[in-house]
């Protein structure tokens, strides 16, 4: 098919949006630049907003939506910067910087660290993962969805990168277990369905197993609702800990000679004859001429830092219920309702069963404006629970302990957009990486590794390069005689500070060793505050021990990075104030 | 004895007073005292010592009478696993591993706080959100401020006693919201936290959202209804930068289940007969893990009868009933422990203690076996927060024998 | 000109609110206790307020960094503000024993500021 213009696109949209009642009636500016649409002017609110970015996508030919369009009645976003001390490697130059810290930075780094380059991977938070790596369930999907197109660049990665998990997780050491998924029919009318069903996931190259003997259901959850009368199994499902595997990526990616910059970031990107010159960050300048931009949420920022935008990033906000761990036992796969789906953009959520203690239900699918936005709504936490409830009746809604949000980075194509930046050279975009993006994470930095040696960057293989990583030990997993062992090496082992998920002094110690500064790298890391008190009883263990090896006053002692310290000051410093 | 606070120091005492003298104690923290040593208020003793002692010095009597005898006691040592043969697994930096097979057990691990998704409170999940207790530990044993501008949720004694202790330390307290229409915690604590220093309690009220991006910003509060629902067009902001749960204590129980001990549903903690023991022969449980105290002198009344009772155990000296008599829940009575009686030659009193659900006034509380009022005692004002105190003669108790049942119903006006 | 003041008496569990009313500071009448200890505990109440004061006072050299103090008896609870004033300035020297005086005859009451609590030096083991 012939790709059509950019004045054929333009037309093609405005006529779009001049049938829509709402949309019609807004003040737009509309545009198209090499298959880039922009879209600027006023909404009234924010899903007039979302609706035109989809608009735009959903025309043929067009590559990718720059939506500028901002609701009238809302304040814009702020942006704080920090005033930072100028970092010691200010100036630094490298072959390449890698911008975001999540599992897909991660991937990339390790990926690259397999060769004789200087990597510099920066990341503004206070330790890796915390923005959307560490804001989901850890399901590692078998496929991007029935209903994907599997031409998909999502899909397609999905399914490599679903592959790649069982070497990964046993060379880098962290949890992963190929669990399944057992989708499960309630509704009689959705039966003549699931042949179609089968073979759409037969499309995505994925076994599927059709199960219709409600028997063989119950047999392999006994406790799952009465109401099933059929499942659909999908075998290579799994389910991993997404920020330990983004944290194992990161150490092995620094063995390797990675140099990670944590609270640190890009503020602006240098750009000299049209090439990536260096990027600017709040700490200090880095010279490169390959900038990889896997900023999650933020990704379109740094691509408009470049002058490069060819995308917006639109976040989708994902609640989900955290369960105690009492009741993990109870169910054996990952499950979810097979229903029709109401939403085009979202795979609906499921049933996590934990890898870690754990199981977390949902998520949702919210579009909401700010991307700084993680909170969790009543209507949300209502929303998770109503959905999956009625598949596990074994499981009180008093077994929730917490609850949190993930936001999805989502473009409004809604596919991955990984390709060299078609204004700036050196600039690698790995944007709109939403779900399945866990699952996606090491194909995707294969492909990235390969657009960057198609782009010149030259790669020499290292000769002592490491592809193992050892995780630091965890207590609870050992056996006693590993216990003794492990104690008798560092008697820190033996005392333990989080009653709940029996995490000792010795692993927060590590952690601290391996980098994190703050109570939730500390949770994280160790899960010391994961538990069923939520920190109630380690709290102050872990605020004292991060004061005492970090040498900071425990009033310095934060819990995510720069201005969320937990103690004010000491307790007679508001009396003797005055 | 898995707990070195009031209830496993005073079993601790009488089991070794009984003649037993292969004692442990073993205690997850630092020191001995459980949560008293953090709870410099006063208040404690007044019925055992006749005084109102601050939490350490109640702690201290106890602790200093321990240092007499020779039992044994194991600091910062964990346990982690105990099973149905009474097999004790514990941890600590010292001795590694260690595996305890024991004759007896007594379960007396406290409780822990209800947290904030517990009660599901919706918002953001920034810094400067603490549970009571866990403040409490964060200015009294560490010397730390959690934060200046303070709203308290709940009004638990933990939370009023909290609040009192920010306000003298020179922090805002601006205000405790309570769900229900009356304060959850005791009216001393109200009159002497609150009042005294001017501190709003807002009754039926509830936070439905915080707000923060790094720490706590503030929280939108409303008022609810008779169903405990947000009433819609009451919400307010009320700016802060710290926010305290008070929002109730819930038994420790982890390990007792482990054990597979039998659980009783109505108060979160273990099914215990008048010995104070569990539905395993041998593995007693007292003070705050079977059922949250408001005072700490009934844990170590509690605490003595299980030590006591533990040490007859071992010494083969506890006849058991063939079918124990079972307390059964009647009107107006939330729970009662103990939950069975077991003893097969019934003398003295047996002690129980019980829970309203409701609030009343001109209280008749009655034991009866069957249609027989076997006993009847008389209260002015019965409250949930208020914990009450029964002692039946078991002359009293002969019908209950015959029928082997006791039900507790309280008979009283609406306040 | 007749003043009506309000209190909750403490003494036991029902909580009595109890009506005092005064008259250029002398009391008038006290109302609606059901039991005589009400009608003493407005009265006090009234006329000399008194509290027993708990805190903590900075420690050096000790197993913890701050010790809980009370006062040995309840003071004027007009001057626990004041009281909290001049215990924020108190350091104390570790080990302590519990009942030790810590801060003789606060703001001139005659009562002493005691510690609640056994507090053994850093390096000597907390057990006791």
């Amino acid at each position: 098919m012939k790709n059509l213009s950019d004045e054929e696109i333009v037309q093609k949209l405005k006529t779009k949006i001049s049938q829509d009642p709402e949309l019609s009636k807004l003040q737009l500016k509309i545009s198209c630049e090499d298959g880039t649409v922009c879209l600027e002017g006023e909404a009234k609110k924010w899903e007039q907003v979302v609706a035109l970015g989809h608009f735009a996508a959903g025309v043929a030919g067009v590559h990718g939506v720059v939506n500028k369009v901002w609701p009238k009645t809302l304040p814009r976003p702020e942006k704080e910067r920090k005033i930072k001390e100028k970092a010691p490697w200010d100036g630094m130059k490298v072959d390449v910087v890698i911008v975001g810290g999540g599992i897909v930075g991660a991937a990339i780094a390790r990926e690259l660290s397999r060769f004789n380059l200087k990597v510099v991977l920066v990341e503004k938070e206070a330790d890796v993962a915390w923005g959307q790596s560490k804001g989901n369930a850890g399901w590692v999907h078998g496929l991007a969805g029935v209903d994907e197109d599997p031409k998909s660049m999502k899909a397609k990665l999905c399914v490599r990168g679903n592959a790649m998990y069982d070497k990964l997780a046993q060379e880098l050491d962290f949890p992963f277990k190929r669990i399944g998924l057992l989708a499960i029919v309630a509704e009689e009318e959705l039966l003549p369905l699931l042949d179609m069903v089968k073979e759409l996931a037969k499309g995505h190259g994925v076994p599927v197993e059709m199960i219709r003997d409600r028997e063989e259901i119950f047999r392999r959850e006994p406790r799952i609702t009465e109401k099933a009368v059929a499942a659909l199994f999908f075998p290579t499902y799994g389910s991993t800990s997404p920020y330990l595997a983004t944290i194992a990526l990161m150490e092995n990616a620094m063995m390797n000679g990675l140099g990670l910059l944590l609270d640190t970031e890009v503020i602006d990107v240098r750009i000299k004859n049209g090439q990536i010159n260096g990027v600017i960050t709040d700490r200090g300048n880095i010279f490169t001429k390959f900038l990889v931009n896997a900023a999650g949420l933020y990704a379109d920022e740094i691509a408009e830092m470049a002058g490069a935008a060819e995308f917006t990033i639109h976040p989708r906000r994902g609640e989900m219920l955290i369960f105690d761990s009492e009741y993990s036992s109870l169910y054996s796969h990952n499950l979810a309702p097979a229903t029709l789906k109401t939403d085009p953009y979202t795979k609906g959520g499921g049933i996590a069963i934990s890898i870690d203690g754990n199981s977390i239900w949902g998520p949702n699918a919210e579009e909401i404006p700010y991307k700084e936005d993680t909170s969790v709504t009543k209507e949300g936490m209502k929303i998770v629970w109503e959905k999956f409830s009625p598949l596990v009746p074994s499981i009180p809604k008093d077994a929730i302990i917490a609850a949190f949000s993930g936001t999805r980075a989502a473009t409004y194509t809604e596919d991955f957009h990984i390709a060299p930046s078609r204004e700036v050279k050196g600039l690698i975009n790995v944007a709109g990486i939403q779900s399945p993006g866990v699952a996606a994470a090491p194909a995707i930095a294969e492909m990235v590794l390969e657009i960057l040696q198609k782009e010149g960057l030259r790669l020499k293989e290292k000769p002592d390069f490491n592809p193992r990583r050892k995780a630091p030990p965890s207590f609870r997993l050992l056996s006693d005689k590993e216990r003794e062992e492990l104690i008798a090496r560092n008697p820190k082992y033996g005392h333990v500070i989080c009653r709940c998920e029996h995490v000792t002094e010795g692993e927060v110690v590590e952690a601290i060793r391996r980098g994190a500064t703050t109570v939730d790298g500390i949770k994280f890391r160790t899960r010391a505050g994961m538990g069923r008190c939520q920190g109630g009883f380690c709290g102050p263990r872990v605020v004292m021990i991060l004061s005492r090896e970090l040498k900071i006053s425990p009033t310095k002692v934060t819990k995510r990075g720069p201005d969320s310290n937990l103690l004010i000051g000491e307790t007679k410093s508001l009396l003797t104030e005055a | 004895m898995i707990g070195g606070g009031p209830a496993g120091l005073a079993a601790a005492l009488k089991a070794w007073d009984e003649g037993i003298r292969d004692i442990y104690l073993i205690e997850r923290d630092m020191e001995l005292g459980g949560i008293l040593p953090q709870c410099i208020h006063d208040g404690f003793g007044a019925i055992i010592f006749k005084e109102s002692l601050t939490g350490p010095e109640y702690a201290q009597r106890y602790i200093d009478m321990l240092a007499k005898t020779e039992v044994k006691i194991k600091l910062n040592t964990m346990v982690l696993d105990i099973t149905p043969e009474k097999k004790v697994t514990a941890v600590n930096s010292e001795d590694g591993i260690l595996e305890i097979d024991a004759k007896a057990i007594i379960l007396a691990m406290g409780c822990r706080e209800r947290t904030r998704f517990q009660i599901m409170i919706p918002g953001d999940r920034p810094a400067g959100i603490f549970t009571a207790g866990t403040a409490q530990r964060f200015v009294n044993i560490e010397g730390y401020l959690p934060g200046k501008k303070i709203v308290i949720v709940g009004s638990g004694d933990v939370g009023l006693i909290m609040a009192r202790r920010f306000i003298l330390e020179g922090a805002k307290v601006e205000g405790v919201y309570e769900i229900m229409p009356y304060p959850g915690g005791l009216n001393r604590n109200v009159v002497q936290c609150l009042q005294d220093y001017d501190i709003p309690l807002h009754l039926s009220h509830t936070v439905v959202e915080i707000k923060g991006k790094k720490r706590v910003e503030g929280a939108t509060v409303a008022e609810v209804d008779e169903h405990m629902k947000p009433i819609k067009g009451t919400e307010r902001f009320v700016s802060c930068d710290t926010i305290i749960l008070a929002i109730g204590l819930i038994p420790e129980n982890e390990l007792s289940k482990r054990s597979g001990i039998q659980m009783d549903d109505t108060r979160g903690g273990p099914t215990v007969n008048e010995w104070m023991e569990t539905s395993i022969p041998g593995v007693f449980a007292c003070g705050n893990v079977v059922h949250v105290h408001d005072l700490v002198d009934y844990v170590t009344e509690s605490a003595e009868t299980a030590g006591i009772s533990a040490a007859r155990y071992i010494k083969r000296e506890l006849e058991r009933r063939e079918k124990p008599i079972k307390i059964e829940l009647g009107r107006n009575v939330r729970y009662a422990v103990p939950q069975l009686i077991s003893e097969k030659r019934l003398k003295g009193k047996i002690r129980f203690y019980l829970r309203v659900r409701n609030p009343e006034r001109k209280v008749e509380i009655k034991a009866l076996a069957r249609q027989d009022k076997v006993f009847v005692k008389k209260f002015r004002i019965v409250r949930p927060s208020e914990m009450i105190r029964l002692e039946i003669p078991t002359e009293n108790l002969s019908k209950a024998e015959e029928y082997c049942q006791l039900r507790f119903e309280v008979e009283g006006e609406q306040t | 000109m007749k003043k009506k003041h309000y209190f909750t008496c403490i003494v036991c569990p029902v909580g009595c609110q109890i009506e005092l009313v005064e008259e250029e500071g002398r009391i008038v009448e006290v109302i609606g206790g059901e039991c005589k200890l009400g009608e003493e505990y407005a009265r006090k109440e009234f006329t000399n307020p008194e509290r027993v004061l708990t805190t903590t006072v900075q420690v050096e050299g000790g197993a913890l960094p701050v010790l809980p103090v009370r006062t040995e008896k309840p003071i004027s609870k007009k001057l626990i503000k004041s009281c909290m004033k001049k215990l924020a300035e108190v350091i104390v020297k570790a080990p302590i024993k519990c009942g030790e005086v810590v801060y003789a005859n606060i703001l001139d009451t005659g009562v002493n500021i005691i510690a609640s609590r056994d507090l053994p030096a850093k390096e000597d083991k907390l057990l006791k």
